[in-house]
């Protein structure tokens, strides 16, 4: 549903991607593994818009949407939890996910879809009128998966969910994505957290040095030596 | 004893004033607040926004025979008009593509809104010429006791109230408030949301000189014959000092602010005189700044 081809792109004219080709297919959890700095967060930029390749298209459904800027995918159906979060600091959980629902689309589905996020992360619920700076680094990585969710989105694009959370949130958050994926949602996640990421992925890619080094079911993936050599480089 | 029931009739007809006064300060404020909030521009050109608000209940006082209160939806509409074109002529050209509006953006749009405001004015110098002109407006007057309270005044305070009102429901209330106040936290994650950034500051633009030219129609009937080309001079510093006092980017916080300097004002003026006062008005900024930067609201 998700096609890069031969994307190149960077920051302030130096070259980060090169020919990057990936696809997430539909209702599949496709993920990106890969050492830091290896250029993930970079190419879910370039899949929502926010960093314009400089070579190479961007297909959803076959469409070419490589020159549609980033705040016109929501409605395409492309919805992102950017790494980091970037919830809105000063806004509540609860209007930062109704955001969420800023498109057409999705806004005459707020009710519904809020309804369905509090059943999904029950913990915050009771912050709703908190705001967003106050809340724990777990409640804030569910308030941003949340408020993708509230896009009503065709694939959710998630950047290192588990970061800088404590084990115990981790395992939490990654059995919600998974079930999401079980319920027919696509998903392309990047995660440093290769092997708990390639357990419940249908389909990886490797990246390393701004290039895909390999790709493939995760069975490939997980006993790959090159993986391994990936990480003890940078680690 | 008669002495101080004098004083003390001044001081509280001197208060009334000063609350008065103060909303529609307040009102003006805000909308200095809200450029400031969601472009990051502190903009030099916003007494000139009063000033051509002032102007335009007089004008179309003068040859349409309007009262200050109509004229401010008239004036708020051009308002918006005239922060569309201010988005678009300048900031957009500034703004355009950033993630995140650096201290440089800043200077550059102020000195920007420096040029903009030095030459609105001149040029209403030479349009309106330099003399003082005013509206008659008399609404009549209410009496309580020994007090005669005018009620154009009250009118265009109590209007000023709801005006800041609607204001915080649309940004705190709507999706298109939650848009503005997104833009202001973090433009690539507002993307993300699907805002059109560009839209979202253009129209908080708009609005907030909507409500500084609605204030400066309203002010008319507080200082009937206070219009003049460089009236600017006073109401850019006023509203600078309110939205310091009130907090940056808080909406309640301008009223707190405007009624706070509104009664220094004019209850500092019966034992001061009109200069002293003002100038105690702007040295609150000092306290205010060292103990509560965030403003007096916490
Ligand atoms: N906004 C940016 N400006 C300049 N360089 C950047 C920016 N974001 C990332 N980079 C650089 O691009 C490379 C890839 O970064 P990134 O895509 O964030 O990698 P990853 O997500 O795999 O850790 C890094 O070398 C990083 O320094
Ligand atoms: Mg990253």
């Amino acid at each position: 549903m998700l096609r890069l081809e031969g994307i190149d792109a960077g920051y302030d004219g130096t070259q980060i991607l090169w020919d990057i080709a990936l696809e997430a297919k539909r209702g599949q959890m496709t993920v990106i593994i890969g050492p830091n700095g290896a250029g993930k967060s970079s190419i879910l930029k370039v899949v929502t818009g926010l960093l314009p390749p400089t070579g190479g298209r961007v297909f959803f459904d076959d469409e070419d949407i490589t020159e549609v800027p980033a705040y016109e995918r929501p409605d395409l159906g492309i919805a992102a939890c950017p790494e980091g979060r970037r919830l809105f600091p000063q806004l509540t959980a609860e209007a930062n996910l109704r955001l969420g629902a800023y498109t057409l689309r999705a806004r005459r589905h707020a009710d519904d879809r809020l309804a369905q996020v509090y059943a999904l992360f029950p913990g915050i619920r009771p912050r709703a009128t908190t705001k967003a700076l106050r809340l724990s680094g777990g409640e804030q990585q569910m308030v941003a998966i949340g408020r993708a969710l509230m896009a009503s989105p065709e694939i959710l694009v998630l950047d290192e969910p588990s970061l800088g959370l404590a084990p115990k949130v981790v395992t939490e958050i990654f059995e919600t994505v998974h079930r999401l994926r079980l319920e027919g949602l696509s998903v392309l996640m990047v995660e440093q957290n290769a092997y708990q990421a390639l357990r419940i992925a249908d389909y990886g890619y490797v990246v390393q040095g701004g290039r895909v080094l390999r790709s493939g079911p995760p069975g490939e993936l997980m006993d790959l030596e090159e993986l391994r050599k990936a990480y003890f480089a940078i680690s | 004893m008669a002495d101080a029931s004098v004083i003390v009739a001044q001081v509280i007809f001197g208060l009334i004033r000063g609350i008065l006064l103060g909303c529609v300060f307040a009102l003006i404020a805000l909308g200095l607040n809200l450029v400031w909030g969601i472009a990051k521009v502190v903009n030099i050109a916003h007494g000139e926004l009063v000033m051509l608000g002032a102007y335009g209940a007089y004008f179309l006082n003068l040859f349409l025979g309007f009262n200050p209160l109509l004229t401010a939806p008239i004036d708020a509409a051009l308002g918006l008009a005239a922060g569309l074109g201010f988005y678009f002529a300048i900031l957009h050209r500034e703004l355009r593509g950033k993630e995140a509006i650096t201290l440089q953006s800043e200077m550059v749009t102020l000195v920007a809104t420096f040029g903009l405001s030095l030459a609105i004015s001149n040029l209403a110098n030479i349009a309106f010429t330099g003399n003082f002109v005013g509206i008659p407006f008399d609404a009549g007057s209410i009496e309580i006791g020994f007090l005669q309270i005018p009620l154009a005044g009250i009118y265009v305070a109590v209007l000023s109230v709801v005006i800041i009102s609607l204001t915080h429901v649309l940004l705190n209330r709507t999706y298109l408030g939650n848009a503005i106040r997104a833009y202001s936290q973090d433009i690539p994650a507002a993307k993300l949301m699907g805002i059109n950034p560009t839209a979202v500051a253009a129209i908080g633009t708009g609005l907030a000189f909507a409500v500084t030219m609605a204030g400066g129609a309203f002010l008319t009937t507080l200082f009937p014959t206070g219009i003049n080309p460089y009236m600017g001079a006073l109401y850019a510093p006023i509203s600078y000092v309110i939205v310091v006092l009130g907090g940056p980017g808080r909406m309640w916080g301008s009223l707190v602010g405007g009624l706070t300097l509104g009664i220094v004002i004019d209850v500092g003026q019966i034992f001061l005189g009109v200069e002293i006062a003002y100038a105690v008005a702007f040295l609150l900024l000092i306290p205010v700044l060292l103990l509560r930067p965030e403003g007096i609201l916490r």
